[in-house]
């Protein structure tokens, strides 16, 4: 629907025409998607293979990504601490709060949002240019049930697992660029970093981790279904998916924290 | 993206794409009107994701940095701290970061639709230079308008910073940002600069190479915009370390 505006009034009209409609298209989405949800029965082969699709294949890569983030931690961290206490001693359990209870989650959500959220966006839109989601239609099978619900599942499974993989990884790179840096034996690293952390830090970050891992399949499943034809169709859903899913992660993860700082 | 000699066949490409369009764009210079056209596309169309990220980021740090200052009674360096690490670390991340999911893919998805509907090819037929005419200008626009976008969301994450220190932790506004100039030093602000241009430079080449070089239809562009998020957001997090030694050892 591409209207020129001519004045004020109709441009007013035709953007809230716009998002009306797009809200429309989420309601009748979303209830769509509860409703297949609860029908169960659920495909417990394909979401196995979501699982080693998005959990296995995407461990390197944020394993990879999050140690560096250590790294950079340390550093800006004890540049920070330095300028304000004067010492480095507190370095080590600061950092660990900061990496159980943003960076962490953060780091591994916003990686899983352009691997796996904007391969979703991709294979669904392909599959709603090529007609191949009309055809599961015609064969009277719920698109719903048999392609968001079981990465719906499968996300969330495997983000909480490689969390708690990219939290232990980040604090072992941590403590390492720590011994390096500022001169920490582990032995005083992990006992510092015990001064501050704790259990439930870890807990919390799968929460996070849950919570961003079911928004990831939900928003790139809808840009998929709803791909204009053609190549530019799937670019577009593409990069339209991987812009709301980061929006809304960064958005929730402020929600989370504020809630969470009561729990601390 | 499997085995390693893919990985470097694909850096490599990158590196000699990037000397071709460096030097494009010093041999024959693009016209002024259409670099400031992607100038004005990119930063209009990234300036709301911007914006809110932004604001949410600094509402973040300042919860975490209260959480913890809040045991030591050292609120009155909460607007300082928070401010500075975003300056030098978490504002050009998140540029970056945004930028990599809203501009990068779409310019892949821009230029990928272009390469696969034969578009190109057609603008060399007509004899003009398609690395000229197309991906300098939007290399340049890029890389430019990422410190109007650094700008903006600094601006913001002080804002947020600010309403959350009033929600939070007690404090007013006038207190907050008082500590902000003690521990924001010039040297921060330089770095943050530096970071945040070769963010930019990484990632213009990264999204202009993938779009480019797209084969295979739709399918294809789907697939090279995948690939243009994830080895952004990869080699982002890479940079961001090196850069973080490098203006650490200064």
């Amino acid at each position: 629907m591409k209207v020129v505006a001519e004045n004020f009034f109709d441009y007013t009209g035709t953007q809230v025409l716009k998002v009306s409609l797009e809200a429309r298209q989420w309601i009748t989405y979303l209830k769509d998607f509860i409703v297949a949800l609860v029908a169960g029965p659920l495909r417990a082969k394909e979401m196995i293979f979501q699982i080693y699709e998005i959990g296995y294949k995407s461990t390197p890569i944020i394993l990879l990504s999050v140690s560096f983030a250590a790294g950079v931690t340390i550093i800006e961290y004890s540049y920070h601490i330095r300028l304000v206490i004067g010492t480095a001693a507190l370095v080590p359990g600061f950092a660990a709060l900061l990496v159980l209870r943003e960076l962490g989650a953060v780091i591994t959500a916003l990686l899983l949002t352009s691997r796996v959220g904007a391969g979703i966006a991709a294979e669904v839109g392909t599959m709603k240019v090529t007609e191949q989601i009309d055809a599961l239609k015609l064969l009277n099978i719920d698109p719903m049930k048999y392609l968001v619900v079981p990465r719906f599942i499968a996300t969330i499974v495997s983000s909480m697992i490689i969390v708690m993989f990219a939290n232990a990884t980040c604090l072992f790179f941590a403590m390492v660029v720590s011994m390096y840096k500022l001169s920490f034996t582990w032995e005083s690293f992990i006992h510092a970093m015990n001064h501050f952390a704790q259990f439930k830090d870890l807990i919390l970050a799968m929460v996070k981790a849950g919570v961003f891992g079911s928004v990831i399949p939900v928003v790139s499943c809808f840009y998929g279904f709803h791909c204009k034809a053609g190549a530019e169709g799937v670019g577009r859903a593409t990069t339209q998916s991987v812009v709301t899913n980061a929006i809304l992660i960064i958005g929730l993860d402020f929600v989370l924290t504020y809630l969470f700082s009561y729990l601390y | 993206m499997s085995s390693p000699l893919k990985i470097i066949d694909e850096v490599g490409g990158g590196m000699i794409f990037l000397k071709e369009i460096l030097s494009t764009a010093f041999k024959t210079p693009p016209d002024r009107e259409s670099v400031l056209t992607q100038i004005y596309s990119v930063t209009s169309q990234s300036l709301s994701t911007t914006v809110a990220s932004g604001f949410f980021v600094g509402a973040i740090m300042t919860v975490q940095f209260n959480a913890q200052l809040k045991q030591f009674d050292a609120l009155s360096v909460l607007g300082g701290l928070s401010t500075s690490g975003t300056i030098r670390e978490l504002g050009p991340l998140l540029i970056a970061f945004m930028l990599s999911g809203k501009v990068g893919a779409f310019t892949s998805a821009e230029l990928g639709t272009m390469r696969v509907t034969e578009q190109i090819d057609a603008i060399r037929c007509l004899g003009t230079n398609p690395i000229q005419y197309l991906v300098v200008p939007r290399f340049i626009g890029i890389i430019i308008s990422s410190f109007f976008l650094l700008f903006a969301g600094l601006l913001m994450s002080i804002v947020g910073g600010a309403c959350l220190a009033v929600l939070v932790a007690g404090m007013n506004v006038t207190e907050y940002i008082h500590g902000i100039p003690t521990y924001v030093s010039w040297a921060s602000v330089a770095g943050g600069l530096f970071k945040c241009s070769t963010f930019a430079i990484l990632l213009a080449t990264i999204c202009t190479y993938k779009g480019y070089t797209t084969t295979g239809g739709s399918k294809g562009v789907g697939r090279s915009v995948v690939a243009t998020a994830l080895s952004t957001m990869v080699g982002i997090t890479l940079l961001d370390w090196l850069t973080s030694l490098i203006i650490g050892a200064l």
